[in-house]
């Protein structure tokens, strides 16, 4: 009869075995990103997928630590002004914040995101506009709000593209304070990609139906307000006074008044404003004249005009002052509204070609599938290795096929790993599993020779000092293993990140879990008293 | 069947010095061969494109070497190709640019030649700048971090800093032969070299551990340890002998040169552990204590 209390290590090893299996076969276990007719649980990096992979930098520079006027008008005109001593900047690309955005530094920033702009251009603007900035707080990048809605707008592109599986975010380098924004796209080709991103459609606003001769036609005026007519789109808030969130959205001097009257011919902007319930999605059913937001020719959004705007700009006061907001519902329509806007265009450009641009990748779904079992192979083969040298050092099958045994059985706790929480599988990742397989075999390897050395083990009180003895070696050698692996799980030094991660937690298992009870085991064959 | 048991060796043969020598003389020796590659090239060590910037392309449906595939594809790009590598058991070729070219024009001109883009990596320079600084750094970390450790282990000085100065050389070696042979330094070397410092670590602390933590006579202990220490090594250097074989021929380059490069420095280990390290803790021993 075999003693549970004295072999309780085997039994947790096995019921960790169990769980790992179950975390890699159980379809309920499942994760959305793996592909139906898989076998196992496991997910896929791009790299044994195939994909496209682009990791770069936003252009742009930030100067933290200048005071902003709170004031909306204000940072307007201050935007302008900075605009207007860059030569061919549009007002659009340059964001003056007055909350500290920029890492640490407070209280404002003022970011420009024109790629021509250089640093010098940027600081001399800065200096016409009459801005106070502490030169050694001007940084390359942009702030924290300009990178989530790069994010957010890219993310839409991908969305909408019906890219499964693509994914979009910010990552940090924890060296210095820069940021990359890391794009990953299964099974499409980098060209695509880039093309996807950099794509840049059309945007104005229409009016529709508009009222001619006091009554409503079934006419649309085109091109009411087109993209250069804007003078500031802001991001998604939420209203202060009401129920539901906005888009400020600012026109400029030059064209508010033409706007103005525009509204109030087309009877937008006529008495108690307009309510623009549209029935059935077609413009030509509303009640009143509405605001079309058109995007590449489609109608993506249409506004009413509330009592208090449209009597602005019936008595001419609204051009003095010409910005207005479109409110909406919900917090995502109204994100989605800011990216339509933009005609997705990304608040600040993805640095793809300069030397300081990041790196990018693309794997055909070919060459990752032969990777793929390419590296099985490859890990099989030297786990064979493995086996045929320790069969030959011990010529015993009662020592050396549980030390082949054990050393897998890392390996599937670590399958299980990696498929339970669904992190994604790479060649360095495979290179870590192989790597643990090697150091595991090194420790089973210390255990076996320790307690089978100076002759034979009767007794267990014998085979426990042994063990204990070889214990202090592995413990060892495993605290090294770790410290070497750490600054590789810390850094972000691409792939090499998965590597260390799991040679790491291999050793981790290793020490707490495998080696503990093969040292059962062996005791188990060897010793006589049970 | 082949018969596999580590052999004794009779160290009584031969003094301190004698022993310390010969790795002491390679370990000059490879530092020699990087010093004159800094002073020859700039750097200690050839960079791969994750490092120098660059791009590398892996081009399918392109003539055979035999057919005049090389000379096909330094004709299908504007720009000249650093190097050309044709994977016979995938047929493909690795083709590697440096970071002036820009990597969708590469693409282009692939596909107006016919050629199908397998793969395609593209680092920029700056970005490869920062990574060899992260790299390297990472090294330097990790060495600081295993010597403390190892310190704090033994609490003695002679043995502790024979483990770090194999250690040392465990690294130095390998990147000296990286130099001879032309292998680049890749995110997948450095991660080799990082796994070198825990790896090679494990045979010199089961040495001092024998020597110093046990009873009994110094030479039976060695012996003890080298067969356990040994067994260990060949079965990684022959895992890994095989894990380089098997990746080249599939053409997966980060296996490869992780295997190669753990390969050089588990040999080096071999020989540090029982000679330099060896010749260290038998003078502690001897006579060191008796100071």
């Amino acid at each position: 009869m075999v003693d549970l209390r004295a072999n309780w290590r085997v039994i947790l090893l096995v019921v960790m075995l169990l769980v790992s299996t179950f975390a890699l076969f159980s379809p309920t276990m499942a994760p959305e990103a793996a592909a139906e007719d898989q076998a196992t649980n496991l997910v896929y990096g791009l790299q044994l997928s195939g994909g496209t992979r682009i990791r770069a930098p936003l252009e742009g520079y930030v100067a933290a630590g200048v005071d902003v006027p709170t004031n909306p008008d204000a940072q307007e005109r201050l935007e302008e002004r900075i605009a207007d001593s860059l030569n061919g900047t549009f007002p659009t690309d340059v964001q003056a914040r007055p909350q500290g955005t920029y890492g640490a530094s407070g209280p404002g920033t003022v970011e420009v995101t024109d790629p021509n702009v250089t640093r010098e251009g940027f600081t001399a603007a800065l200096d016409a506009a009459d801005v106070a900035y502490d030169d050694g707080e001007v940084y390359r990048g942009v702030s924290d709000q300009t990178r989530e809605e790069t994010v957010q707008v890219l993310r839409n592109k991908v969305n909408q593209a019906g890219l499964s599986g693509g994914s979009v975010q910010s990552v940090s380098v924890a060296t210095a304070q820069e940021f990359f924004i890391l794009i990953e796209v299964p099974g499409e080709d980098r060209s695509d990609v880039v093309d996807l991103i950099e794509d840049r459609g059309t945007v104005r606003i229409d009016v529709g139906p508009v009222m001619q001769n006091g009554s409503l036609s079934r006419e649309r005026r085109r091109a009411v307000l087109s993209q250069d007519d804007f003078r500031d789109i802001g991001t998604a808030t939420e209203s202060q006074q009401s129920s539901g969130y906005y888009v400020p959205v600012s026109i400029r001097d030059s064209v508010a008044p033409g706007f103005q009257q525009t509204m109030v011919d087309t009877g937008v902007a006529g008495p108690g404003g307009s309510r623009c319930a549209v029935r059935d999605n077609d413009w030509r059913n509303a009640s009143d004249p509405c605001l079309l937001l058109v995007v590449n020719d489609e109608i993506v959004n249409a506004f009413g005009m509330d009592d208090g705007l449209a009597a602005d700009m019936r008595n001419g006061d609204w051009a003095q002052n010409p910005r207005f907001r479109l409110t909406t519902g919900n917090f995502s329509s109204a994100q989605e509204i800011a990216i339509n806007l933009r005609a997705g265009a990304l608040p600040a450009k993805l640095d793809l070609t300069g030397p300081d641009g990041g790196t990018s990748s693309f794997i055909s779904a070919s060459q990752g599938e032969s990777f793929k079992q390419n590296s099985l192979i490859t890990g099989l083969i030297a786990v064979l290795a493995v086996s045929g040298v320790v069969f030959l050092r011990y010529r015993e099958v009662r020592v050396a096929a549980p030390m082949i045994v054990t050393a897998l059985s890392e390996v599937v706790i670590l399958l299980g790993f990696a498929a339970a929480i669904g992190y994604p599988l790479n060649l360095s990742v495979i290179a870590g599993f192989i790597a643990v397989i090697g150091t595991g075999v090194d420790d089973l390897i210390i255990i076996a020779d320790e307690v089978m050395a100076q002759g034979e083990v009767r007794s267990r009180k014998v085979f426990q000092s042994r063990f204990r003895k070889a214990f202090w070696v592995i413990g060892a050698a495993a605290a090294t293993t770790i410290i070497a692996m750490s600054p590789l799980a810390v850094l972000s030094l691409g792939d090499l990140q998965g590597f260390a991660i799991f040679t790491i937690l291999g050793v981790l298992v290793g020490v707490l879990l495998t080696r503990p009870a093969y040292g059962d085991i062996l005791r188990a064959l060897l010793t006589d008293d049970r | 069947m082949v018969d596999f048991d580590v052999p004794e060796v009779d160290y009584t043969r031969y003094t301190n010095r004698q022993l310390a020598a010969v790795p002491l003389a390679v370990l000059a020796v490879a530092l020699l061969i990087i010093a004159g590659w800094t002073v020859a090239t700039g750097v200690p060590v050839d960079r791969g494109i994750d490092f120098t910037g660059g791009t590398e392309l892996r081009l399918g449906e392109v003539p055979a070497p035999d057919d005049g595939g090389r000379a096909d594809i330094r004709e299908a790009f504007s720009a000249s190709p650093e190097s050309i590598q044709y994977v016979g058991t995938t047929g493909l070729y690795v083709v590697t640019f440096d970071d002036e070219v820009r990597a969708s024009q590469l693409d282009t001109e692939a596909n107006e030649a016919g050629f199908s883009v397998e793969s395609q990596d593209t680092v920029s320079g700056n970005f490869g700048d920062d990574s060899q600084l992260l790299a390297l750094g990472g090294v330097a970390v990790a060495f600081v971090g295993m010597s403390v450790l190892v310190f704090a282990m033994f609490r003695t000085f002679v043995p502790s800093i024979a483990v770090v100065i194999s250690a040392f050389s465990d690294i130095v070696i390998p990147v000296a032969l990286m130099n001879v042979l032309g292998i680049e330094l890749t995110l997948g070397t450095v991660a080799a070299l990082l796994m070198l410092i825990g790896y090679s670590v494990d045979s010199d602390i089961l040495l001092n551990n024998h020597i110093l933590r046990r009873s009994g006579d110094f030479y039976e202990s060695t012996y003890r340890a080298m067969r356990t220490g040994v067994t260990m090594t060949l079965t990684s250097i022959s895992a890994m002998i095989v894990m380089t074989i098997v990746a080249s021929l599939v053409g997966i380059e980060l296996l490869s040169s992780i295997g190669i490069v753990l390969v050089f420095g588990l040999a080096t280990d071999l020989m540090n552990t029982y000679m330099l390290n060896l010749s260290l803790l038998r003078w502690y021993k001897f006579e060191g204590v008796a100071r």
